[in-house]
């Protein structure tokens, strides 16, 4: 991983990751084990599955809610929110 | 990006080995060939970091002309398959950040190569953050470089440990120990079988082997995971119980050990993706390894006509198994596509060499799941409290209430009465655990209703209302 | 004595009006046996939403039936009802122009002089009953007796809590093969795929196959399926507050078209999902989807409430309902054959009506005069031949 890193801002902190990373992966670089709470048990997730299958890495992106994050692939300038069970607005 | 195909003669979903394979052999006459994945970059599970050249074929046999004919379009996933006439039509949505995108390809022939997932099982304390499926932590490695923590325990069944262990010890990490459920005694079994493709494996053995030595980590067989613990409640992992197994896995009293460690896979095979299969309604078997696969002829067809599989669909076996398949089933889509007897014909020969490796390699996944077994008897024996769905939060003591006191007897019951796989994931990550908990065997039926999912991903009601004006 | 065990009833069918009846019966007194060739709601109890719906009946039998229903199971939330998601919630009819409005006000008006509470709703009120409602309907008229539950856990408490009291005994994946008829075609019994089971009294509460199960004692019985799907949303904080439909739906509710009809139907449930229903066709027992059904259920529900555009869509499901030709269920003894009893052909109403039936059912067992005239539901009045 040679290439120049790129800033994105997680729950708005800058934080300089890898490009290629997926967001997932951008969050646990930066120490981040957990970045949603369940609906009911309000219980921390964060990666599990790793390939979109079971959704419990869902994170907000840029401003919309439950976007898996081991799918999206980091862009500078990216702003990644941790966010609640049922998130919709 | 150019502009994505409404019509193609061959469709492969799943850009793996399976469907890289195909889409190769495919565009041999010329055949349009349009090739989706979900992911952004192809190569499927195995090849994370993507493909440059083109893959599984030996070298010099292969034609940068007719790769280039190849269409392929990452970040889009299949929702949904139909027939329509003689044509297959299969929905795609765009990816994560294009959520509203939503697109139809009408193809004359269509080969699925969609892979798998872990398979999982409900183990105390699996919902923690820090658990994470093996192969989920072996792409997180390969494809973003990122540890899944500082000092992980690799655990489950089956040679993929040893996979997860070298990606997690080569990327720098710590492995406390490697918890194999299963007694090696049983390879000896099976040993006839598993020889002559055993042998050829044997170097990458020799490699796991190497890597455990040198980095002093313990293979532990005949152990099991019973609980991961986190610092309180919901915490993060913090430690994880081991114990010894009786060949049903039941714990043995006394045999515990505790490993400090902040990360723990989990995995227990892999299960095959079938939603676009079910939808289409092929027939499927239950495979050596118990879970659900599509049934295929010696060409990779389908029951259902124009409809082809290739890779993990047809039943788990490894990515060279898979890529033959692929060779198969791309070679039989041009079969099915030729009206003039002018094109190519596949050379006899060559069919007859890959029909023998695709039959040495099933054999040999065969012996390896009668090998690594995963029996779910000692699931029900658990602490009530274990979650059984993560989506919905639903415990072991719901779903037994629902078995043995509200009359369910299958899984589609136990989820109507307990949402038990009704939530995000739609049933992906319990399916497993619920059928385990269903008295008596396991049906094909209850299977493929639990694999049947109607949409394949979550897609906004907008762009669903917009797509009926289109 | 032959094998198998007797009951003082058997009641075929383990949906929710199978469930309902048993419950009634075992209230009674009697021993009860409830057989079914799947688990518990097998059927189109575990393939619909659960409505307990009065205001979409025009004033008649069945509306009748539906006050009765609606009143039981208020009574039933002291049985099963947290366990159940039952929650009167209340219903809110749509009109989206004025001359729809006006239709839905007279419609009310004829519904009122049957003891149905209706109350006309415009502007802020109806915004503050339903806040996230399109603001550019002209009005609505609000039921607060419509109720809703979840119809698998209501069949499956009320069949588990017989069981605990030792009334109930329950026979799931049993297919019923055959009726057992004695003298003068008195049923004795069911005959199933592994034994006899003895009773002097079968209620055919088959559902959708209830017709079949009436062949098997000699009799006609036309029930026929009427296919609908569902769309089910991710869950979310509670944004539908009631259930809310748009007039087209009534129509649709009483029409005889065999073509596709939709209109629809939105409401939350306790897990968070939101269902959005529904569609009508008649195409027998076809399972083949059709994309259009689902994008026109989601354009409808999007015009109700336009917040839902980026809410995703997780899933669709679907089932028959059963459906008679004239649109009203069967039930009460056949008098064809002594002893057989229907409790079928509900359509799209059998939850909502699924505890008066039981009710009735259990009145007629016992030789009590009945709540309610069963002559409109009789099997009868098809005028059908013994076949
Ligand atoms: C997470 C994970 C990691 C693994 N890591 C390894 C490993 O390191 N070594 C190893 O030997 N084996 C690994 N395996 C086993 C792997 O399944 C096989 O080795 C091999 O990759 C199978 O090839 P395939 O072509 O059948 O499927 P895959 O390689 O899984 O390819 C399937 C492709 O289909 C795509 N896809 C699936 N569904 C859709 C859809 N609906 N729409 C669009 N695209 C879709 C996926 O994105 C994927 O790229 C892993 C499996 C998993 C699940
Ligand atoms: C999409 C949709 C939405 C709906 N929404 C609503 C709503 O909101 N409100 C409402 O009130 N209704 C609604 N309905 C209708 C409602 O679901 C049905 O009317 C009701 O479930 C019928 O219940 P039942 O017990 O009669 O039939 P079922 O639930 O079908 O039960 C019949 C049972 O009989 C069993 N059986 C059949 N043959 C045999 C045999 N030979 N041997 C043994 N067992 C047998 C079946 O396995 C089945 O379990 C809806 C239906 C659909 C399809």
């Amino acid at each position: 991983m040679s290439d120049p890193l790129c800033t994105v801002v997680i729950d708005g902190r800058p934080v300089q990751v890898s490009p290629g990373m997926s967001v997932a992966a951008a969050m646990m670089s930066t120490g981040l084990r957990a970045w949603r709470t369940t609906r009911h048990g309000q219980a921390p997730r964060g990666l599990f599955c790793g390939i979109g299958a079971c959704f419990d890495c869902l994170v907000m992106l840029n401003g919309e809610p439950n976007v898996r994050a081991c799918l999206v692939t980091v862009e500078p300038g990216d702003a990644i929110t941790t966010q609640g069970g049922a998130t919709n607005d | 990006m150019t502009e994505l195909a409404a019509e193609c003669d061959v469709l492969v979903i799943g850009a793996g080995a399976a469907g890289l394979s195909a889409a190769y052999e495919a565009a041999a006459d010329g055949n349009r060939v349009v090739v989706i994945d979900a992911n952004a970059r192809p190569g499927g599970q195995y090849h994370r970091r993507g493909v440059k050249d083109p893959p599984y074929f030996p070298a010099g046999t292969t034609d940068a002309q007719r790769w280039a004919n190849i269409a392929t379009y990452m970040g889009w996933q299949a929702y949904a398959a139909d027939l329509d006439g003689d044509l297959v039509v299969v929905r795609l949505r765009g990816d994560e950040r294009h959520r509203n995108d939503l697109h139809a390809v009408s193809t004359r022939v269509l080969v699925v190569a969609t892979g798998a997932v872990d398979r999982q099982l409900a183990i105390p304390g699996w919902q923690r953050p820090g658990v994470m499926a093996g192969g989920g932590a072996q792409s997180l490695i390969k494809g973003s470089g990122v540890l899944p923590g500082r000092r992980t325990l690799v655990t489950g069944t089956g040679p993929f440990l040893l996979a997860v262990t070298a990606a997690i010890v080569q990327a720098g990490g710590e492995v406390a120990a490697v918890i194999e459920a299963n007694q090696p005694r049983r390879l000896i079994r099976h040993a006839a079988q598993l020889m002559p493709t055993g042998l050829m494996k044997s170097g990458e053995a020799l490699k796991f082997a190497a890597i455990l030595a040198r980095h002093r980590i313990p293979y532990l067989t005949g152990h099991r995971v019973t609980e991961i613990h986190g610092a309180e409640d919901d915490a993060a992992v913090a430690s994880a119980v081991v114990h010894r197994v009786d060949e049903q896995w039941r714990p043995i009293e006394g045999s515990a050990r505790t490993f400090e460690v902040d990360c723990v896979t989990l995995g227990f095979g892999f299960t095959a993706q079938l939603d676009l299969l079910m939808q289409l309604d092929c027939e499927a078997v239950q495979s050596a390894d118990g879970g659900l696969a599509v049934c295929v002829d010696d060409n990779q067809m389908t029951s259902v006509p124009r409809v082809l599989a290739a890779g993990e669909t047809t039943g788990v076996g490894g990515v060279d198994l898979a890529a033959v398949e692929g060779r198969i089933a791309g070679i039989q889509a041009c079969h099915l596509l030729r009206t003039d007897g002018q094109r190519t014909q596949p050379d006899s020969k060559v069919m007859t060499g890959l029909y023998r490796r695709r039959g040495h390699l099933r054999r040999f996944a065969k012996a390896l799941a009668l090998s690594f077994p995963t029996p779910t008897a000692w699931v029900a024996e658990q602490t009530g409290d274990t979650m059984v769905c993560r989506c919905e939060e639903v415990s072991l003591t719901t779903v037994l209430e629902a078995r043995d006191d509200l009359g369910a007897t299958d899984a589609r019951a136990i989820k109507l009465l307990t949402r038990a796989g009704m939530g995000w994931c739609q049933g992906r990550m319990c399916s497993y655990t619920v059928e385990g908990l269903c008295p008596g065997p396991t049906s094909v039926a209850s299977q493929k209703a639990a694999a049947n999912r109607p949409i394949g991903v979550p897609i906004p009601l907008g762009a669903v209302a917009k797509q009926g004006r289109a | 004595m032959p094998s198998g065990q007797n009951y003082d009833a058997i009641v075929i069918g383990a949906g929710v009006v199978g469930a309902c009846c048993a419950h009634y019966l075992a209230e009674a007194g009697l021993c009860v046996g409830v057989v079914d060739r799947g688990s518990v709601a097998a059927g189109t109890t575990g393939a619909g939403e659960g409505n307990i719906l009065v205001s979409d009946k025009e004033p008649g039998a069945e509306l009748d039936l539906a006050l009765l229903s609606q009143r039981l199971w208020t009574e039933l939330i002291d049985v099963i009802g947290s366990a159940c998601e039952l929650e009167a919630k209340g219903g809110i009819a749509v009109g989206y122009d004025p001359s729809t409005f006006e239709h839905l006000q007279q419609f009310a008006a004829k519904q009122r002089d049957s003891g149905v509470i209706a109350t006309e709703v415009t502007g802020g009120d109806l915004l503050a009953l339903e806040p996230h409602l399109n603001p550019e309907v002209a009005g609505a008229i609000y039921y607060p007796q419509d109720m809703q539950t979840q119809p698998m856990l209501a069949a499956a408490h009320l069949i588990a809590r017989g069981v605990r009291v030792g009334r109930i005994t329950l026979h799931t994946n049993t297919d019923v093969v055959g009726i057992r008829q004695g003298d003068g075609g008195a049923v004795t019994g069911v005959e199933t795929a592994r034994e006899t089971l003895w009773a002097p009294i079968v209620v055919n509460a088959a559902g959708t196959w209830g017709g079949q199960i009436a062949a098997m004692a000699g009799v006609e019985v036309p029930i026929l399926p009427r296919r609908g799907f569902i769309l089910v949303t991710e869950p979310l904080p509670t944004t539908v507050h009631r259930k809310v439909y748009s007039a087209q739906y009534v129509a649709n509710v009483a029409s005889d078209e065999a073509s596709l009809q939709t209109a629809a139907v939105v409401e939350g449930t306790e897990s968070g999902t939101i269902l959005i229903g529904a569609s009508r066709e008649r195409v027998g027992f076809d399972r083949t989807r059709d994309w259009s059904i689902v994008s026109t259920l989601a354009a409808q529900a999007l015009q109700l409430f336009p917040v839902l555009e980026k809410v995703a869509l997780m899933r669709t499901y679907g089932g028959f309902r059963p459906y008679c030709p004239d649109h009203m269920p069967v039930i009460g003894p056949d008098a064809r054959v002594p002893g057989l009893l229907h409790a079928c052909g509900h359509e799209g109403a059998g939850v909502g009506l699924a505890a008066a039936t039981g009710h009735v059912i259990a009145q007629s067992v016992m030789g009590q005069t009945t709540s309610i005239d069963l002559q409109p539901f009789a099997a009868e009045r098809f005028g059908a031949l013994h076949v």
